[in-house]
């Protein structure tokens, strides 16, 4: 039987063994003495956190004593009673610990008793945390906020929203705070028709950490976002269409590409940027109405558009989807050649080799293939041909140009697979050989390797790290201090212009543009000749 | 609940920070960091588990609040301010995870933490794996700043 008798003057070895035993036994006899020692350190670090793993196993089965604790004189008591209390979940100290939240001012302490009352999770408990939305402490806020989501408290609803268009305000827009993250996923959890609704609104909140925040937490809602995203589809602004556009994509459900499709027959995505966003998704989700959508989507004359259109279609290549786009070569309108040169620059190997076996067809793709200027397309469809294995494949193989090799580089990031597919475009075109990054981090990375471009393309809004913060990063970088950044942009606000011409970014572009428009810019920015 | 587990860290590295190194760090407003990584002149970073969860916790140092915590640690015994600073860097981090899981540790939540890693080199980044949002919380002191980050899921 281990006793506590003498414990100071025992060896290590045997304090730990009677400390151990009391822990496994939990016997209530020990209470006392292990406070005494609790309150008075023996000094050996090891022994005095065993000291408290083992009052804390015997205050786990004593209730009424941890109740008492809490109004213990001793502060370090105290403070275990209340992490005992919420660990062991004891409901009768919810009452004591919600009269010490009302009254207690240390920040400290609060946040424990709230800690301990979020575990107790008494009924009735909503109120406690609703007193501390707004506290100054962000910490203690952000715990109140996360307790309001968990309670799905009705009446968090207005202090939360405040706190989200509150981060919004001019001059505050630019650091997300921690407050502004946990309204966000309260406002989610709760998942009322006023909550969603209100975080659709905010879809393209100007602060970009938290409009990706929304974003995360809508796509994470799945089906309950989606009633919310079609009357953007009607009544919303650009760049909020684009972005509800985006979340079905993400989303990836029937119904809401369903949604789409719908918003496409009452003509309400007429902006270009918008039908790009919304090809973009279809091609995400692929149902067949989708499909039906996207192979429509063929007539568009916007190059951009028909690569959102043919990389959607190349994910769900279907025997009728090839022979419309067949058809459609084939015919030889004004569209056949733009149709095969999308084809060409959103590397659409797997439409390329079901749409070669047609001679007709395959000969136009081939047309359209010898005129790209980018070496690592040429490349991969040489391969494909010769993967092919026919006489046809590889004599086609045999002809594809070969491009002499470029010194210079350029960097372009997007997030967007078939902006990037433009960009090596263009940019192979002026002479450049593309390094193509998904968002500002791969982009950094190249630098980081040693690459040296002579211009950057980038986009301002991207996951991981966005255009803004890649520019900052790229100006505090050896021999980028004065490389030409182009950032393409939707935003209208010149506020966020104004941000990322401090970070460093020398030229703007908006969406939509011709990439002809993107080619003279470049050329300018280089001090390139112009074209004749 | 993620600020429950980042208070200790914050506490505990005011406390050691004090204790060890005497200087008086002065806690910034948290923030999400728009991005995973963290950027810094000295690094130490331990790697959590336990309960279900993992993630990682990081302490960038500016260059001049390093050197300044060591010659305050070791006074005028400073051998090689590069391996002082690691030496001192790594000791820190250490001793800030081990008693933020020992306060956690009262709460039932028992963390594992792994041996501290030190990344060194003006301006490095580093980048936490994490799908979740990252806090950040910065400590300004009279030699120099240090952000805590803190990403768990």
């Amino acid at each position: 039987m281990a006793t506590l008798e003498g414990f100071r003057t025992k060896d290590f070895l045997e304090q730990i063994t009677i400390l151990n035993d009391i822990a496994g036994g939990k016997d209530p006899q020990f209470l006392p003495a292990l406070v005494d020692l609790f309150e008075n350190p023996t000094g050996d670090t090891g022994v005095d956190y065993m000291v408290v793993g083992a009052l804390n196993a015997v205050l786990g089965t004593n209730e009424a004593t941890v109740v008492q604790g809490l109004a213990s004189k001793s502060h370090p008591f105290r403070t275990l009673c209340i992490r005992t209390a919420g660990e062991y979940a004891f409901a009768s100290a919810a009452e004591p610990l919600e009269r010490m939240a009302a009254s207690e001012t240390d920040t400290d302490l609060l946040v424990e008793i709230l800690a301990s009352l979020a575990k107790i999770r008494p009924a009735g408990g909503a109120a406690v945390f609703r007193a501390f939305l707004e506290h100054p402490d962000t910490m203690l806020a952000a715990m109140a906020m996360e307790m309001a989501g968990v309670y799905a408290d009705p009446l968090a609803l207005p202090a939360l929203m405040d706190t989200i268009g509150g981060a919004s305000a001019e001059g505050r827009f630019e650091t997300c705070d921690i407050t502004t993250w946990k309204a966000i996923d309260a406002l989610a959890t709760i998942g009322t028709e006023e909550s969603l609704g209100f975080l659709v609104r905010c879809v393209h909140h100007k602060n970009p950490t938290a409009r990706r925040i929304i974003t995360d937490a809508l796509v994470r809602l799945g089906e309950a976002t989606l009633p919310y995203l079609e009357p953007v589809y009607i009544h919303g602004e650009t760049d909020d269409r684009i972005l509800a556009c985006n979340i079905a994509g993400f989303i990836g459900l029937r119904k809401g590409a369903d949604a789409l499709v719908r918003a496409f027959d009452s003509g309400c995505f007429t902006d270009p940027n918008v039908r790009y966003a919304a090809f973009e998704a279809l091609g995400r989700i692929g149902t067949l109405k989708g499909l039906v959508c996207l192979v429509d989507g063929l007539e568009e004359d916007d190059e951009l558009i028909l690569m959102a259109v043919v990389t959607g279609l190349e994910r769900h290549a279907a025997p009728g989807v090839l022979k419309t786009i067949a058809e459609r070569i084939r015919a030889g309108s004004e569209n056949s050649p733009r149709i095969t040169k999308a084809i060409v620059a959103s590397r659409a190997l797997r439409l390329f080799q079901e749409l070669y076996t047609d001679e007709t067809v395959g000969a136009a793709l081939m047309d359209a293939l010898r005129k790209s200027q980018d070496q690592d397309i040429l490349d991969a469809f040489a391969h494909r041909l010769e993967q092919m294995g026919t006489d046809r494949s590889r004599d086609d193989a045999a002809s594809l140009p070969k491009i002499k090799a470029t010194t210079r580089k350029a960097l372009a990031a997007d997030d967007s697979k078939s902006m990037l597919a433009l960009y090596r475009n263009i940019l192979t075109d002026l002479g450049f050989e593309p390094l193509l990054a998904a968002n500002g981090q791969e982009a950094y990375a190249f630098v980081e390797s040693g690459e040296f471009v002579d211009v950057v393309i980038t986009d301002m809004n991207m996951p991981i790290m966005d255009g803004v913060e890649l520019v900052g990063k790229l100006r505090g970088a050896l021999g980028y201090e004065d490389v030409p950044i182009l950032m393409v942009t939707t935003e209208s606000e010149n506020s966020q212009r104004d941000v990322a011409t401090k970070a460093g970014v020398t030229h703007f572009i908006t969406k939509p543009f011709k990439p002809a428009a993107i080619k003279t810019t470049l050329r300018q920015m280089l001090g390139l000749p112009l074209p004749s | 609940m993620d600020v429950e587990l980042a208070k200790p860290f914050v506490k505990a590295a005011m406390d050691v920070i004090g204790t060890m190194a005497f200087i008086t760090p002065r806690a910034g407003k948290p923030f999400v960091k728009k991005n995973t990584i963290a950027t810094g002149d000295v690094t130490g970073l331990v790697g959590l588990t336990g309960d279900g969860k993992r993630g990682s916790v990081s302490i960038s140092f500016q260059k001049t609040c390093a050197v300044a915590m060591v010659k305050n640690m070791l006074g005028d015994d400073i051998q090689d301010i590069m391996q002082d600073v690691k030496d001192a860097v790594g000791e820190i981090t250490n001793m800030i995870s081990g008693q933020a899981r020992a306060g956690l540790a009262e709460k039932g939540l028992v963390l594992q933490g792994s041996t501290p890693t030190v990344i060194m080199g003006d301006n490095h980044s580093i980048t936490h794996i994490a799908k979740s949002p990252i806090m950040a919380i910065p400590f300004e002191t009279d030699q120099g700043n240090f952000t805590i980050e803190f990403c768990f899921e």
